[in-house]
Protein backbone atom coordinates (compact mmCIF):
# COMPACT_ATOMS: atom_id res chain seq x y z
CA UNK A 1 0.00 0.00 0.00
CA UNK A 2 1.21 3.14 -0.78
CA UNK A 3 1.46 6.85 1.57
CA UNK A 4 -1.33 8.25 -0.80
CA UNK A 5 -3.52 5.12 -0.32
CA UNK A 6 -2.79 5.07 3.35
CA UNK A 7 -3.99 9.03 3.72
CA UNK A 8 -6.91 7.92 1.61
CA UNK A 9 -7.92 5.18 4.28
CA UNK A 10 -7.50 7.10 7.20
CA UNK A 11 -9.85 10.01 6.01
CA UNK A 12 -12.71 7.47 4.94
CA UNK A 13 -12.04 6.03 8.99
CA UNK A 14 -12.54 9.29 9.90
CA UNK A 15 -15.51 10.08 7.93
CA UNK A 16 -17.46 7.13 9.07
CA UNK A 17 -16.46 7.92 13.04
CA UNK A 18 -17.50 11.05 12.53
CA UNK A 19 -20.57 9.69 10.90
CA UNK A 20 -21.51 7.24 13.31
CA UNK A 21 -21.52 10.22 15.99
CA UNK A 22 -23.89 12.19 14.16
CA UNK A 23 -25.97 9.21 13.65
CA UNK A 24 -25.81 8.29 17.36
CA UNK A 25 -26.34 12.08 18.55
CA UNK A 26 -29.39 11.84 15.81
CA UNK A 27 -30.65 9.14 17.57
CA UNK A 28 -30.23 10.73 21.23
CA UNK A 29 -32.15 13.51 19.54
CA UNK A 30 -34.65 11.82 18.15
CA UNK A 31 -35.16 10.11 21.57
CA UNK A 32 -35.08 13.35 23.42
CA UNK A 33 -37.82 14.72 21.34
CA UNK A 34 -40.45 11.94 21.07
CA UNK A 35 -41.09 12.98 24.65
CA UNK A 36 -43.02 16.33 23.33
CA UNK A 37 -44.19 14.68 20.10
CA UNK A 38 -45.65 11.14 21.25
CA UNK A 39 -48.73 11.99 22.99
CA UNK A 40 -49.58 8.49 23.15
CA UNK A 41 -46.79 7.74 25.37
CA UNK A 42 -46.74 8.05 29.24
CA UNK A 43 -45.06 10.15 31.77
CA UNK A 44 -42.51 8.13 34.15
CA UNK A 45 -43.53 5.73 36.94
CA UNK A 46 -42.83 6.65 40.04
CA UNK A 47 -40.13 5.30 41.19
CA UNK A 48 -38.53 5.47 37.97
CA UNK A 49 -38.37 2.39 36.43
CA UNK A 50 -37.14 0.06 33.78
CA UNK A 51 -37.25 -3.75 32.51
CA UNK A 52 -34.83 -6.26 33.64
CA UNK A 53 -32.44 -7.51 31.33
CA UNK A 54 -32.60 -11.33 30.73
CA UNK A 55 -29.31 -11.77 32.24
CA UNK A 56 -30.51 -10.37 35.80
CA UNK A 57 -30.95 -13.55 38.03
CA UNK A 58 -33.90 -11.37 39.41
CA UNK A 59 -37.78 -12.55 38.75
CA UNK A 60 -38.82 -11.53 35.55
CA UNK A 61 -42.76 -10.94 36.32
CA UNK A 62 -44.64 -9.76 39.78
CA UNK A 63 -47.71 -11.53 39.20
CA UNK A 64 -50.45 -11.03 41.77
CA UNK A 65 -53.19 -13.92 41.92
CA UNK A 66 -56.92 -13.46 43.40
CA UNK A 67 -58.17 -14.02 46.47
CA UNK A 68 -58.07 -18.30 47.34
CA UNK A 69 -55.66 -19.30 45.22
CA UNK A 70 -53.05 -20.42 47.15
CA UNK A 71 -49.34 -20.95 47.14
CA UNK A 72 -49.35 -24.02 46.05
CA UNK A 73 -51.43 -23.74 43.16
CA UNK A 74 -49.10 -20.72 41.97
CA UNK A 75 -46.42 -23.08 42.34
CA UNK A 76 -48.29 -25.26 39.98
CA UNK A 77 -49.21 -23.11 37.23
CA UNK A 78 -46.06 -21.36 37.11
CA UNK A 79 -44.19 -25.26 36.77
CA UNK A 80 -46.79 -25.55 33.77
CA UNK A 81 -45.44 -22.43 31.71
CA UNK A 82 -42.02 -23.78 32.75
CA UNK A 83 -41.55 -20.68 35.66
CA UNK A 84 -40.43 -20.55 38.75
CA UNK A 85 -41.82 -18.25 42.46
CA UNK A 86 -38.91 -17.09 43.28
CA UNK A 87 -40.52 -15.68 46.27
CA UNK A 88 -44.10 -14.85 47.46
CA UNK A 89 -44.50 -11.19 48.63
CA UNK A 90 -45.87 -11.79 52.18
CA UNK A 91 -47.25 -8.50 52.76
CA UNK A 92 -49.43 -8.30 49.55
CA UNK A 93 -51.93 -11.37 49.83
CA UNK A 94 -51.07 -13.33 46.25
CA UNK A 95 -48.43 -11.58 45.05
CA UNK A 96 -45.46 -13.79 43.70
CA UNK A 97 -41.84 -13.05 42.20
CA UNK A 98 -41.78 -15.29 39.24
CA UNK A 99 -38.72 -16.59 37.53
CA UNK A 100 -39.22 -17.45 33.53
CA UNK A 101 -37.10 -20.67 32.79
CA UNK A 102 -36.99 -19.80 28.99
CA UNK A 103 -35.87 -16.06 29.34
CA UNK A 104 -38.65 -14.88 27.39
CA UNK A 105 -39.64 -11.33 26.98
CA UNK A 106 -41.02 -10.33 30.42
CA UNK A 107 -44.06 -8.16 29.06
CA UNK A 108 -44.93 -11.38 26.97
CA UNK A 109 -44.70 -13.26 30.25
CA UNK A 110 -46.80 -10.69 32.55
CA UNK A 111 -49.20 -10.71 29.43
CA UNK A 112 -49.44 -14.35 29.63
CA UNK A 113 -50.10 -14.29 33.28
CA UNK A 114 -52.51 -11.34 32.66
CA UNK A 115 -54.62 -13.39 30.02
CA UNK A 116 -55.44 -16.01 33.60
CA UNK A 117 -58.74 -15.56 35.08
CA UNK A 118 -56.99 -15.98 38.41
CA UNK A 119 -54.79 -13.63 38.30
CA UNK A 120 -55.45 -9.87 39.45
CA UNK A 121 -52.90 -8.80 37.57
CA UNK A 122 -49.58 -9.16 36.23
CA UNK A 123 -46.52 -6.75 35.71
CA UNK A 124 -42.36 -6.84 34.28
CA UNK A 125 -40.27 -6.67 37.65
CA UNK A 126 -38.85 -3.21 37.25
CA UNK A 127 -35.27 -2.37 38.71
CA UNK A 128 -35.59 0.73 40.78
CA UNK A 129 -33.20 3.38 40.26
CA UNK A 130 -33.54 5.77 42.55
CA UNK A 131 -31.46 8.33 40.40
CA UNK A 132 -31.03 8.72 37.24
CA UNK A 133 -32.17 12.30 36.20
CA UNK A 134 -29.84 11.62 32.73
CA UNK A 135 -32.09 9.01 31.33
CA UNK A 136 -35.27 10.29 29.78
CA UNK A 137 -36.46 7.44 27.55
CA UNK A 138 -36.48 3.70 27.55
CA UNK A 139 -37.42 1.61 24.04
CA UNK A 140 -37.29 -1.32 26.36
CA UNK A 141 -40.66 -0.25 28.55
CA UNK A 142 -42.21 2.90 26.58
CA UNK A 143 -41.45 4.93 28.92
CA UNK A 144 -40.52 8.77 29.73
CA UNK A 145 -39.27 9.54 32.46
CA UNK A 146 -38.89 13.26 33.64
CA UNK A 147 -36.49 14.98 35.57
CA UNK A 148 -36.02 13.58 39.05
CA UNK A 149 -37.26 17.11 40.94
CA UNK A 150 -40.56 16.55 38.89
CA UNK A 151 -41.31 12.64 40.69
CA UNK A 152 -42.52 13.22 44.46
CA UNK A 153 -41.10 11.37 47.03
CA UNK A 154 -44.39 10.88 48.70
CA UNK A 155 -44.86 7.46 49.92
CA UNK A 156 -48.37 6.52 49.01
CA UNK A 157 -47.79 8.40 45.48
CA UNK A 158 -48.12 4.59 43.83
CA UNK A 159 -51.25 4.41 44.86
CA UNK A 160 -52.32 7.24 42.93
CA UNK A 161 -53.73 6.06 40.05
CA UNK A 162 -55.12 9.23 39.40
CA UNK A 163 -52.07 11.31 39.04
CA UNK A 164 -49.97 8.38 37.47
CA UNK A 165 -51.71 5.35 36.42
CA UNK A 166 -48.73 2.55 35.59
CA UNK A 167 -51.98 -0.07 35.01
CA UNK A 168 -51.81 -0.67 38.95
CA UNK A 169 -54.79 -2.93 39.94
CA UNK A 170 -56.24 -3.66 37.06
CA UNK A 171 -56.15 -0.40 36.26
CA UNK A 172 -55.06 1.08 32.41
CA UNK A 173 -51.81 2.61 31.71
CA UNK A 174 -52.12 5.87 31.25
CA UNK A 175 -55.57 6.93 32.63
CA UNK A 176 -55.01 9.10 34.81
CA UNK A 177 -54.27 13.46 34.54
CA UNK A 178 -51.09 13.56 33.41
CA UNK A 179 -49.63 14.83 36.43
CA UNK A 180 -45.78 13.95 35.95
CA UNK A 181 -45.50 15.69 32.78
CA UNK A 182 -47.50 19.14 34.35
CA UNK A 183 -45.29 19.06 37.23
CA UNK A 184 -42.78 19.67 35.26
CA UNK A 185 -43.96 22.67 34.11
CA UNK A 186 -45.57 23.68 37.67
CA UNK A 187 -45.89 22.13 40.76
CA UNK A 188 -48.33 25.14 42.22
CA UNK A 189 -48.28 28.47 43.90
CA UNK A 190 -48.51 29.92 47.32
CA UNK A 191 -49.99 32.84 45.52
CA UNK A 192 -53.62 30.50 44.69
CA UNK A 193 -56.00 30.17 47.13
CA UNK A 194 -58.49 27.31 46.52
CA UNK A 195 -61.76 27.20 48.99
CA UNK A 196 -62.63 24.03 49.83
CA UNK A 197 -66.43 24.36 50.70
CA UNK A 198 -67.17 21.52 52.11
CA UNK A 199 -67.60 19.60 55.87
CA UNK A 200 -64.35 22.05 56.98
CA UNK A 201 -60.54 20.42 56.46
CA UNK A 202 -58.44 19.16 59.04
CA UNK A 203 -55.64 22.07 58.97
CA UNK A 204 -53.58 20.13 61.27
CA UNK A 205 -53.15 16.86 58.99
CA UNK A 206 -49.59 16.55 58.60
CA UNK A 207 -49.61 16.89 54.69
CA UNK A 208 -52.28 19.43 54.75
CA UNK A 209 -50.71 22.18 57.18
CA UNK A 210 -47.69 23.86 54.64
CA UNK A 211 -50.45 24.48 52.46
CA UNK A 212 -53.45 25.94 54.36
CA UNK A 213 -54.83 29.23 54.10
CA UNK A 214 -54.28 31.68 57.15
CA UNK A 215 -55.72 34.68 57.39
CA UNK A 216 -52.64 37.23 56.95
CA UNK A 217 -52.18 39.44 59.87
CA UNK A 218 -53.00 42.53 58.10
CA UNK A 219 -56.14 41.45 56.80
CA UNK A 220 -59.43 42.17 59.11
CA UNK A 221 -61.45 39.59 60.66
CA UNK A 222 -64.54 38.87 58.64
CA UNK A 223 -67.45 41.19 59.72
CA UNK A 224 -70.79 39.85 59.32
CA UNK A 225 -73.80 42.39 59.27
CA UNK A 226 -75.92 39.78 61.08
CA UNK A 227 -73.86 37.11 62.42
CA UNK A 228 -71.25 39.81 63.86
CA UNK A 229 -67.18 39.10 63.66
CA UNK A 230 -65.38 36.36 62.90
CA UNK A 231 -62.12 34.69 64.17
CA UNK A 232 -61.76 33.51 60.95
CA UNK A 233 -58.10 32.85 61.25
CA UNK A 234 -57.93 29.23 59.72
CA UNK A 235 -61.34 30.11 57.44
CA UNK A 236 -65.04 29.88 57.94
CA UNK A 237 -67.34 27.93 59.31
CA UNK A 238 -71.23 29.07 58.38
CA UNK A 239 -72.94 25.69 60.70
CA UNK A 240 -72.82 27.02 63.56
CA UNK A 241 -70.72 30.41 63.41
CA UNK A 242 -68.07 29.15 65.66
CA UNK A 243 -65.43 29.81 63.06
CA UNK A 244 -63.63 27.11 63.38
CA UNK A 245 -63.69 25.00 60.09
CA UNK A 246 -62.37 21.66 61.58
CA UNK A 247 -63.40 19.01 59.87
CA UNK A 248 -65.52 16.52 61.93
CA UNK A 249 -66.63 14.42 59.24
CA UNK A 250 -63.43 13.61 57.14
CA UNK A 251 -65.08 14.34 53.46
CA UNK A 252 -63.36 17.76 52.89
CA UNK A 253 -60.40 16.62 53.94
CA UNK A 254 -60.38 14.23 51.24
CA UNK A 255 -61.12 16.36 48.87
CA UNK A 256 -58.55 19.20 49.95
CA UNK A 257 -55.90 16.31 50.03
CA UNK A 258 -56.82 15.98 46.15
CA UNK A 259 -56.27 19.25 45.36
CA UNK A 260 -53.16 19.90 47.64
CA UNK A 261 -51.78 17.86 49.99
CA UNK A 262 -47.86 18.45 50.48
CA UNK A 263 -46.08 16.57 47.66
CA UNK A 264 -42.40 15.64 47.77
CA UNK A 265 -42.23 16.12 51.74
CA UNK A 266 -41.56 12.15 52.30
CA UNK A 267 -45.31 11.69 54.09
CA UNK A 268 -48.27 10.54 52.53
CA UNK A 269 -49.53 11.46 49.15
CA UNK A 270 -48.98 14.24 46.72
CA UNK A 271 -51.67 16.71 45.77
CA UNK A 272 -52.21 18.09 42.25
CA UNK A 273 -50.30 20.83 43.64
CA UNK A 274 -47.51 20.31 45.74
CA UNK A 275 -47.71 24.08 47.02
CA UNK A 276 -51.17 25.98 47.34
CA UNK A 277 -52.91 27.51 49.69
CA UNK A 278 -56.39 25.92 50.60
CA UNK A 279 -58.96 27.85 52.59
CA UNK A 280 -61.82 25.72 54.21
CA UNK A 281 -65.22 26.93 54.13
CA UNK A 282 -67.13 24.53 56.28
CA UNK A 283 -71.11 24.29 55.83
CA UNK A 284 -71.91 20.80 55.87
CA UNK A 285 -71.35 18.90 59.77
CA UNK A 286 -70.26 15.65 61.26
CA UNK A 287 -73.22 14.26 58.46
CA UNK A 288 -71.67 15.53 55.57
CA UNK A 289 -74.85 16.97 54.42
CA UNK A 290 -75.79 20.72 55.04
CA UNK A 291 -78.13 23.64 54.16
CA UNK A 292 -78.32 25.89 51.32
CA UNK A 293 -78.05 29.04 53.52
CA UNK A 294 -75.08 27.89 55.13
CA UNK A 295 -73.39 27.01 51.72
CA UNK A 296 -74.15 30.94 50.38
CA UNK A 297 -73.11 32.19 53.44
CA UNK A 298 -69.31 30.32 53.07
CA UNK A 299 -69.34 31.64 49.64
CA UNK A 300 -70.42 35.13 50.41
CA UNK A 301 -67.16 34.52 53.03
CA UNK A 302 -64.91 33.85 50.36
CA UNK A 303 -65.82 36.53 47.70
CA UNK A 304 -65.74 39.43 51.06
CA UNK A 305 -62.23 37.94 51.21
CA UNK A 306 -61.60 38.27 47.83
CA UNK A 307 -62.48 41.90 47.79
CA UNK A 308 -60.02 42.30 50.62
CA UNK A 309 -56.98 40.89 48.56
CA UNK A 310 -56.92 37.48 49.36
CA UNK A 311 -56.35 35.73 45.71
CA UNK A 312 -59.46 33.50 45.91
CA UNK A 313 -59.71 31.85 42.25
CA UNK A 314 -61.35 28.19 42.88
CA UNK A 315 -64.49 27.22 44.60
CA UNK A 316 -64.23 23.40 44.79
CA UNK A 317 -68.25 21.93 45.63
CA UNK A 318 -68.36 18.45 46.21
CA UNK A 319 -71.52 18.23 47.10
CA UNK A 320 -75.31 19.15 45.43
CA UNK A 321 -78.82 17.70 45.68
CA UNK A 322 -81.48 18.01 43.36
CA UNK A 323 -83.53 21.29 44.51
CA UNK A 324 -82.35 23.95 42.59
CA UNK A 325 -82.14 27.18 44.98
CA UNK A 326 -82.08 31.05 43.11
CA UNK A 327 -80.32 32.02 45.88
CA UNK A 328 -77.38 30.04 45.44
CA UNK A 329 -77.13 29.93 41.92
CA UNK A 330 -76.99 34.15 42.42
CA UNK A 331 -74.20 33.57 44.64
CA UNK A 332 -72.27 31.57 42.40
CA UNK A 333 -72.87 34.13 39.90
CA UNK A 334 -71.29 36.66 42.35
CA UNK A 335 -68.33 35.03 42.82
CA UNK A 336 -68.08 34.39 39.02
CA UNK A 337 -68.24 38.31 38.97
CA UNK A 338 -65.11 37.97 41.36
CA UNK A 339 -63.16 35.83 38.91
CA UNK A 340 -63.60 32.63 41.32
CA UNK A 341 -64.07 29.41 39.26
CA UNK A 342 -66.49 27.08 40.73
CA UNK A 343 -65.83 23.49 40.73
CA UNK A 344 -69.11 20.95 41.22
CA UNK A 345 -69.89 17.40 41.30
CA UNK A 346 -71.86 16.16 38.83
CA UNK A 347 -73.88 13.91 41.53
CA UNK A 348 -74.04 10.01 42.07
CA UNK A 349 -77.08 8.96 40.85
CA UNK A 350 -75.99 7.35 37.80
CA UNK A 351 -78.69 9.58 35.97
CA UNK A 352 -78.52 12.56 32.90
CA UNK A 353 -78.66 15.78 34.38
CA UNK A 354 -79.73 16.62 31.14
CA UNK A 355 -83.35 15.30 32.21
CA UNK A 356 -82.97 15.46 36.05
CA UNK A 357 -80.98 18.11 37.04
CA UNK A 358 -78.36 18.42 40.06
CA UNK A 359 -77.48 21.09 41.62
CA UNK A 360 -75.46 23.92 41.98
CA UNK A 361 -73.29 21.73 38.90
CA UNK A 362 -76.46 22.58 37.14
CA UNK A 363 -76.24 26.12 36.72
CA UNK A 364 -76.15 27.33 33.50
CA UNK A 365 -73.12 29.94 34.66
CA UNK A 366 -70.00 31.20 32.69
CA UNK A 367 -67.99 29.82 36.09
CA UNK A 368 -69.34 26.69 36.49
CA UNK A 369 -67.59 23.51 36.08
CA UNK A 370 -69.73 19.92 36.46
CA UNK A 371 -67.70 16.96 36.70
CA UNK A 372 -68.13 13.19 36.10
CA UNK A 373 -65.95 10.72 37.81
CA UNK A 374 -64.14 7.85 36.00
CA UNK A 375 -62.36 4.92 37.18
CA UNK A 376 -58.76 3.27 36.66
CA UNK A 377 -59.76 2.10 33.42
CA UNK A 378 -60.91 5.91 31.57
CA UNK A 379 -64.51 4.30 32.15
CA UNK A 380 -67.39 6.08 33.42
CA UNK A 381 -68.52 4.96 36.77
CA UNK A 382 -71.93 3.32 36.90
CA UNK A 383 -72.60 5.93 39.50
CA UNK A 384 -71.74 9.20 37.95
CA UNK A 385 -74.03 11.56 36.62
CA UNK A 386 -73.64 12.78 32.82
CA UNK A 387 -75.11 14.54 30.41
CA UNK A 388 -74.02 16.00 26.85
CA UNK A 389 -75.07 19.72 28.08
CA UNK A 390 -74.88 20.18 31.45
CA UNK A 391 -71.92 17.71 33.07
CA UNK A 392 -68.57 18.97 31.10
CA UNK A 393 -65.85 17.30 31.92
CA UNK A 394 -64.60 14.03 33.74
CA UNK A 395 -61.95 13.33 36.08
CA UNK A 396 -61.01 10.22 38.48
CA UNK A 397 -63.45 9.57 41.11
CA UNK A 398 -63.13 6.10 42.38
CA UNK A 399 -60.96 4.45 44.56
CA UNK A 400 -58.80 8.07 45.53
CA UNK A 401 -56.48 7.93 48.25
CA UNK A 402 -56.50 10.80 49.86
CA UNK A 403 -56.21 12.69 53.44
CA UNK A 404 -58.61 11.79 56.36
CA UNK A 405 -59.02 13.18 59.76
CA UNK A 406 -56.56 12.76 62.40
CA UNK A 407 -53.44 12.19 60.33
CA UNK A 408 -55.30 9.00 58.21
CA UNK A 409 -55.80 8.77 54.41
CA UNK A 410 -58.34 7.00 53.05
CA UNK A 411 -59.50 5.85 49.43
CA UNK A 412 -63.15 7.08 49.03
CA UNK A 413 -65.27 6.82 45.39
CA UNK A 414 -67.44 9.30 44.08
CA UNK A 415 -68.15 13.17 42.01
CA UNK A 416 -67.06 14.32 45.34
CA UNK A 417 -63.21 12.93 44.25
CA UNK A 418 -63.36 13.86 40.57
CA UNK A 419 -63.99 17.85 41.17
CA UNK A 420 -60.96 18.06 43.37
CA UNK A 421 -58.96 17.14 40.38
CA UNK A 422 -60.32 20.07 38.10
CA UNK A 423 -60.30 22.69 40.84
CA UNK A 424 -56.72 21.49 41.41
CA UNK A 425 -55.41 21.53 37.75
CA UNK A 426 -57.37 24.67 37.57
CA UNK A 427 -55.00 26.22 40.53
CA UNK A 428 -52.25 24.22 38.48
CA UNK A 429 -52.59 26.42 35.66
CA UNK A 430 -53.45 30.05 37.62
CA UNK A 431 -49.69 29.32 39.18
CA UNK A 432 -48.16 29.81 36.31
CA UNK A 433 -51.13 32.47 34.27
CA UNK A 434 -52.04 34.02 37.66
CA UNK A 435 -53.94 36.99 35.48
CA UNK A 436 -55.89 34.18 33.12
CA UNK A 437 -59.62 35.62 33.43
CA UNK A 438 -62.68 32.76 34.90
CA UNK A 439 -64.25 32.41 31.25
CA UNK A 440 -60.31 31.27 30.04
CA UNK A 441 -59.56 29.66 32.71
CA UNK A 442 -62.73 27.46 32.53
CA UNK A 443 -62.13 27.45 28.47
CA UNK A 444 -58.79 26.01 29.18
CA UNK A 445 -60.21 23.16 31.23
CA UNK A 446 -62.56 22.56 28.69
CA UNK A 447 -60.46 22.54 25.64
CA UNK A 448 -57.41 20.52 26.54
CA UNK A 449 -59.24 17.22 27.54
CA UNK A 450 -57.90 13.42 26.47
CA UNK A 451 -61.00 12.64 24.00
CA UNK A 452 -62.42 9.07 25.38
CA UNK A 453 -64.35 7.61 22.60
CA UNK A 454 -67.43 6.49 25.42
CA UNK A 455 -67.28 9.60 26.32
CA UNK A 456 -68.49 11.31 23.37
CA UNK A 457 -72.52 12.16 23.75
CA UNK A 458 -72.56 11.92 27.42
CA UNK A 459 -70.35 14.57 28.54
CA UNK A 460 -69.80 18.07 26.79
CA UNK A 461 -66.14 17.74 26.03
CA UNK A 462 -66.10 14.35 25.53
CA UNK A 463 -63.02 13.58 27.87
CA UNK A 464 -60.85 13.57 30.58
CA UNK A 465 -59.12 15.98 32.66
CA UNK A 466 -55.64 16.53 31.40
CA UNK A 467 -53.17 18.68 33.73
CA UNK A 468 -50.07 18.74 31.24
CA UNK A 469 -51.98 19.80 28.06
CA UNK A 470 -54.27 22.52 30.08
CA UNK A 471 -50.73 23.88 30.86
CA UNK A 472 -50.16 23.70 27.31
CA UNK A 473 -47.64 20.92 27.05
CA UNK B 1 -75.71 10.44 68.82
CA UNK B 2 -73.98 7.49 67.61
CA UNK B 3 -75.91 4.80 65.99
CA UNK B 4 -74.97 0.96 65.68
CA UNK B 5 -77.24 -1.16 63.60
CA UNK B 6 -79.17 -2.18 66.59
CA UNK B 7 -79.99 1.09 67.98
CA UNK B 8 -80.59 2.60 64.78
CA UNK B 9 -83.82 -0.15 64.13
CA UNK B 10 -84.69 0.47 67.55
CA UNK B 11 -84.86 4.19 66.70
CA UNK B 12 -86.45 3.28 63.61
CA UNK B 13 -89.45 1.33 65.01
CA UNK B 14 -90.25 3.83 67.48
CA UNK B 15 -90.36 6.84 64.82
CA UNK B 16 -92.58 4.72 62.79
CA UNK B 17 -94.81 3.92 66.18
CA UNK B 18 -95.12 7.50 66.31
CA UNK B 19 -95.88 8.42 62.51
CA UNK B 20 -98.50 5.90 62.36
CA UNK B 21 -99.88 6.06 65.50
CA UNK B 22 -99.51 2.43 66.15
CA UNK B 23 -97.86 0.65 69.05
CA UNK B 24 -93.91 -0.34 68.48
CA UNK B 25 -95.20 -4.26 69.04
CA UNK B 26 -96.67 -3.72 65.76
CA UNK B 27 -94.06 -3.08 63.78
CA UNK B 28 -91.55 -5.51 62.61
CA UNK B 29 -88.36 -5.41 60.80
CA UNK B 30 -88.34 -7.09 57.51
CA UNK B 31 -84.81 -6.78 57.17
CA UNK B 32 -81.68 -4.74 57.77
CA UNK B 33 -78.70 -4.86 55.60
CA UNK B 34 -75.64 -3.42 54.67
CA UNK B 35 -75.57 -0.77 52.00
CA UNK B 36 -73.50 1.52 49.86
CA UNK B 37 -75.71 4.73 49.12
CA UNK B 38 -75.27 7.58 46.39
CA UNK B 39 -73.96 10.30 48.87
CA UNK B 40 -74.24 11.47 52.18
CA UNK B 41 -77.49 12.27 52.80
CA UNK B 42 -78.25 8.34 52.02
CA UNK B 43 -79.75 8.97 48.75
CA UNK B 44 -82.81 10.43 50.86
CA UNK B 45 -82.48 14.19 51.03
CA UNK B 46 -84.64 16.58 52.67
CA UNK B 47 -85.89 19.43 49.98
CA UNK B 48 -82.92 22.03 49.46
CA UNK B 49 -80.68 19.66 51.62
CA UNK B 50 -76.95 19.24 50.23
CA UNK B 51 -74.92 16.07 50.94
CA UNK B 52 -71.40 15.27 50.19
CA UNK B 53 -71.22 13.03 47.00
CA UNK B 54 -69.22 10.43 48.02
CA UNK B 55 -70.34 6.90 48.07
CA UNK B 56 -71.40 6.43 51.66
CA UNK B 57 -72.09 2.94 53.31
CA UNK B 58 -74.89 2.35 55.78
CA UNK B 59 -77.83 0.01 56.98
CA UNK B 60 -80.62 -0.40 54.77
CA UNK B 61 -83.84 -0.73 57.16
CA UNK B 62 -87.15 -1.75 55.70
CA UNK B 63 -89.74 -2.43 58.46
CA UNK B 64 -93.43 -3.57 57.85
CA UNK B 65 -96.61 -2.27 59.60
CA UNK B 66 -100.44 -2.42 58.70
CA UNK B 67 -99.22 -4.05 55.78
CA UNK B 68 -97.11 -1.83 54.20
CA UNK B 69 -93.43 -1.54 54.09
CA UNK B 70 -91.18 1.34 54.95
CA UNK B 71 -87.57 2.13 54.41
CA UNK B 72 -85.21 3.86 56.59
CA UNK B 73 -81.89 4.52 56.27
CA UNK B 74 -78.77 4.82 58.81
CA UNK B 75 -75.16 5.42 59.39
CA UNK B 76 -73.10 5.84 62.59
CA UNK B 77 -74.05 9.55 62.29
CA UNK B 78 -77.43 9.65 60.89
CA UNK B 79 -81.26 8.36 60.82
CA UNK B 80 -83.30 8.70 57.87
CA UNK B 81 -86.78 8.03 56.70
CA UNK B 82 -86.80 7.03 52.58
CA UNK B 83 -89.54 8.68 50.17
CA UNK B 84 -92.81 8.50 53.19
CA UNK B 85 -95.42 9.50 51.88
CA UNK B 86 -93.44 11.42 48.73
CA UNK B 87 -90.67 12.91 51.41
CA UNK B 88 -87.68 11.96 53.21
CA UNK B 89 -86.87 13.00 56.45
CA UNK B 90 -84.41 13.55 58.77
CA UNK B 91 -85.19 11.26 62.22
CA UNK B 92 -82.58 12.27 64.12
CA UNK B 93 -78.48 12.92 63.22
Amino acid sequence: MNRNNIWIHIGIAVILVTLAAVIGQIDRWRSALKFDTVPAVRSTPMPKSVARTKEDSEPEVLVRFKPGVSLAEIKKITAMNNDVVEDEIESVKGLAAIDDLDNADPEAVAEQYREMSNVSYAEPNYEIKLDDPAETYSIQDGVHRVPSDASPDDPQFAQQWALNNLGQDGGKKGADINALEAWQETQGSDQVVVAVLDSGVDYTHTDLRSNMWLRPDNLPQYTDDELGTFNDENGFNGTDNAADPMDDNGHGTHCAGIIGAEGNNGEGIAGVNWNVRIMPLKFMGRGGFGTTKDAIEAINYAIDRKQHGVNVRVINASWGSTSRSKALEDAIRAAGEQGILFVAAAGNDGSNNDKRPHYPSNYDLPNVISVAALDRNDQLTSFSNWGPNTVHIAAPGKDILSTWLNDDYREASGTSMAAPHVAGVAALILAKEPNLSVEKLRDRLLKSVDPIDSLKGKIESGGRLDAAKALGN
Amino acid sequence: MSFTRESAVARAKSDLAARLKVSEGDINEVSTSEKDFPDMSLGAPEKGEMSAQMISSGWQIRLGANGKNYEYRADKYQLRLHDFKGSNYVVES
